[in-house]
């Protein structure tokens, strides 16, 4: 007689395989960081002193200023867990716990939401707000309702956007010497001319080829368009995000747009094109639109936060005070996030019944509703523009 | 619709270690043990001990609404009555019976002078004097599923096996495929059916070859490969990808009775020669096992000599580390002690050792479970709802709908017992119902 030990089945798990788990998941995402993390660090570093504008120490400033924000997270999180937990305070415990908590990402995606000439006290604001304020006293990872980084970027850009800007902004070096650029991004154009016209919003950046490589003006790593989609690939074949969020979420910015584009007399395709290119949409859609913890994690319910998603972005963004909308939308969907995923469970696991039917008819008229309001807005606000634009013609 | 349709996913076999041995008999160990229990359900024992039992007699009843006569399956002297581990995690009481090794039968055990002319009453009631159960598992008295009020056109045969490890149904059809459909023609006949399918796993070239050149004697009979996934073998799944409908409760609502390929070659054997369900084919197997492979036994036997009969545990398996499971490593059981005895719905017992221990985050959200459950639950929403122990939540989430497959558990990357969350769930709205 042999006594064998007891379990919970089943006994065969995805985990215990090598090269599985969510260990390897986070790896992997570390991992798909890497195009962004590069692409900023060329525009930004290699590009500028090969153009001869800055010396060669300064051209690792991007990299280390990325790097910066990845460890400040990691040193918050590891002081926060020496705090909190008086038993485990040997060097061995910490690591293990910091092991499971996957610091280095929010320091990490923050850096790269920031402008470059982010003061370094800033970011270290803002990755504590992230680490600190956003994950750990939500009761750390897997538990915090807003995406870390997403809330670290908005305290610091509602606080202290003003001060990025006198430290330099977003410019690097060899773009403060172009005239065009004018100390905006494009949508900070678009935000203070209110104007659809392609020859203010595209013309001065070239044309919309930069806008997909990324060597337009903008934060650290949102302009790099090829990078995202190079590690949203990635992603999709590594199983590390679900592949349709993303879509959906672009798509639903792009076709918005399209439409407001109309309604303003431009029906051409550069407008949503131009709209999903520029600023944070996919950045957003790849990095943050799927991070689980903060999103649904029912199928249908991701459907759902990326509609939702797409359409309070473009209604932030074309009728909001600011000129982004990506940020905002994100963490106001955050939010919805329980809700939406209590509610497409229920939806899903009754099958095609009447109370489906009903629920998911109160959906698509709350996505309605949201979006007819964005493009009655929109189309006042920019229709008006044009009509003024052609007064004013006529007038000179 | 194509958002609704489950899918499953591909499981690793393992197969191939049990399957390239052929199916042993073994069918006279020198004592068996009659578990008083079926299902959930005790029986009334009939025998006591000192009394001799030929093989085929009726020791036991199963009463209520699903009475039948449970049978000895060796010929001997009832010795005691002991209690011993079944296949249910428990120990039960059982009749010990040790064989004369004369291969007495019961009277009532000869062959049948005409099948052919038995009407589906008498094949109806043979079902249940023969005590036949579903052999797959679930261990549901198969008369009852044809004493049927729905008109029945289609049976369905599950040959598709999707437990990992396991391979006593294929090795078991391949070896007697003509009985299999001679089970299937009366199986058709006691319900009226028309049309009789055979489900089996595409990759099981084995069984196609077997059955192939025998359907043309067997006018309504065919073949229907399924797609190697994780639960192809369950019974929604099966009737779904075979007749393309679905049903609430029971598959006769549409028409449909599925039965599993053991069964259905026990009951050949019921027709043709009275003899009551005795043997069953049972896959002994594993990574902790010497030599992995099927014996034909008499129900009763003690899995111990099956092991030993495979070379025994593998050098250096160290039992506080390793899984005895009966049933499969998905949806089996872990045995605590290796004294198990062959009952009805044991199909394999696999020995695993235990993985290596890894150091687990918590849930990241990812979804996946929600993703791959063929009922369409949201298992993390389920565990929250049961966390704030919310019956009203959990009810509208239709936990009651988990099969317990397991899937959600399997594909967690990080090893949280959400099956085992979800089971608790539907544990309580029925009781709290």
């Amino acid at each position: 007689m042999a006594r064998f030990a007891g379990g919970k089945a089943p006994y065969l798990r995805i985990a215990d395989q090598p090269g599985q788990g969510t260990n390897v998941v986070m790896r992997d995402f570390l991992i798909g960081l890497l195009p962004v993390v590069l692409f900023a660090w060329y525009k930004n570093g290699i590009q500028v002193y090969l153009d001869g504008n800055i010396a060669i120490m300064e051209m690792f400033y991007p990299f280390v200023f990325i790097l910066l924000g990845g460890l400040s997270s990691l040193l918050m999180e590891g002081l926060s867990f020496y705090i909190t937990d008086k038993e485990n305070r040997s060097l061995k415990g910490l690591m293990k716990r910091l092991h499971t908590s996957f610091s280095l990402i929010p320091g990490l995606i923050l850096a790269l939401l920031l402008p470059l000439y982010t003061p370094v006290w800033v970011l270290l604001f803002g990755a504590f707000m992230a680490s600190i304020v956003a994950k750990m006293l939500f009761g750390g990872f897997g538990h915090n309702i807003f995406n870390p980084a997403l809330l670290g970027y908005l305290a610091v850009g509602f606080t202290l956007s003003g001060v990025i800007a006198a430290a330099g902004g977003a410019l690097n070096a060899s773009e403060v010497l172009v005239d065009t650029y004018a100390g905006a991004t494009p949508l900070g154009i678009l935000a203070a001319t209110k104007q659809i016209d392609y020859q203010t919003l595209v013309a001065p950046y070239g044309n919309l080829w930069n806008f997909l490589l990324g060597t337009i003006p903008g934060a650290l790593g949102e302009t790099g368009a090829l990078a995202i989609i190079i590690a949203y690939i990635w992603f999709s074949v590594r199983k590390v995000i679900k592949w349709s969020t993303p879509l959906i979420y672009i798509g639903t910015v792009f076709a918005l747009s399209w439409l407001i584009g109309i309604f303003a007399g431009d029906a051409g395709i550069w407008f949503p094109t131009y709209s999903i290119l520029s600023g944070g949409v996919m950045f957003g859609a790849v990095y943050m639109a799927t991070e689980p913890v903060t999103t649904p994690k029912n199928p249908w319910g991701k459907v759902v936060f990326a509609l939702f998603l797409g359409a309070l972005t473009v209604l932030f963004r074309f009728i909001g005070n600011f000129p982004e909308g990506v940020g905002t939308s994100l963490i106001v969907m955050n939010m919805f996030t329980m809700p939406i995923d209590n509610l497409t469970a229920q939806m899903r696991s009754a099958g095609l019944r009447k109370a489906t039917f009903v629920k998911g008819g109160l959906l698509v008229v709350l996505l309605g509703a949201l979006i007819a309001y964005a493009l009655f807005k929109a189309s006042t606000i920019y229709s008006l523009s044009i009509i003024t634009r052609i007064f004013l013609q006529g007038v000179m | 619709m194509i958002l609704q349709k489950a899918r499953g996913i591909r499981i690793d076999g393992a197969k191939s270690m049990s399957k390239t041995s052929p199916l042993r008999e073994y069918l006279d160990p020198k004592v068996v043990y009659i578990p008083l229990v079926q299902q959930t359900f005790p029986l009334k024992r009939l025998v006591e001990p000192g009394e001799s039992v030929a093989i085929g007699q009726i020791v036991a009843m199963r009463e209520g609404f699903t009475e039948m006569p449970v049978h000895a399956s060796v010929s001997g002297k009832i010795a005691a009555i002991k209690k011993v581990w079944h296949a249910s995690g428990r120990m039960v009481e059982a009749i010990e019976i040790e064989n004369d090794f004369l291969n007495r039968y019961d009277p009532a055990v000869k062959p049948e002078k005409d099948p052919e002319a038995l009407t589906p009453e008498q094949l109806i009631e043979k079902m249940k004097q023969a005590g036949l159960v579903g052999l797959g598992g679930a261990g549901f008295p198969t008369y009852r599923k044809y004493c049927t009020k729905c008109a029945i056109d289609t049976i369905i045969i599950n040959a598709v096996e999707c437990e990992p490890y396991m391979t006593c149904d294929c090795l078991q059809v391949e070896k007697t495929p003509e009985k299999l459909l001679k089970g299937l023609r009366y199986f058709m006949k006691a319900a009226g059916a028309t049309r009789g399918f055979i489900a089996y796993k595409d990759y099981n070239a084995g069984i196609r070859e077997a059955l192939e050149p025998l359907l043309p004697h067997y006018p309504g009979t065919s073949l229907f490969a399924l797609n190697d996934r994780y639960p192809a073998g369950w019974e929604k799944y099966i009737v779904e990808s075979v007749v393309g409908k679905t049903y609430q409760k029971l598959p006769s609502e549409i028409g449909v009775i599925v039965n599993n390929s053991a069964t259905a070659i026990a009951f050949a054997d019921m027709v043709e020669d009275n003899l009551p369900l005795v043997r069953r084919v049972i896959t002994i197997t594993g990574e902790g096992i010497t030599s992995p492979q099927n014996f034909h036994v008499p129900l009763g036997t003690k899995v111990q000599d099956l092991v030993a009969m495979s070379g025994g545990y593998k050098e250096g398996l160290d039992p506080k580390n390793a899984w005895y499971l009966a049933g499969g490593p998905m949806t089996g059981r872990a045995i605590l002690v290796d004294e198990l005895v062959v009952s009805d719905t044991l199909g394999a017992v696999v020995v695993l050792p235990m993985p290596a221990e890894k150091l687990h985050p918590e849930c990241l959200g990812c979804g996946q479970c929600a993703d791959v459950c063929p009922v369409h639950l949201t298992p993390t929403e389920i565990k929250r709802a049961l966390d704030r122990k919310d019956l009203k939540a959990i009810g509208s989430l239709n936990a009651d709908k988990c099969m317990a497959c397991g899937l959600c558990s399997y594909v967690c990357p990080s090893h949280i017992e959400i099956a085992d969350y979800v089971a608790k769930a539907k544990e309580s709205l029925k009781k709290g119902a």
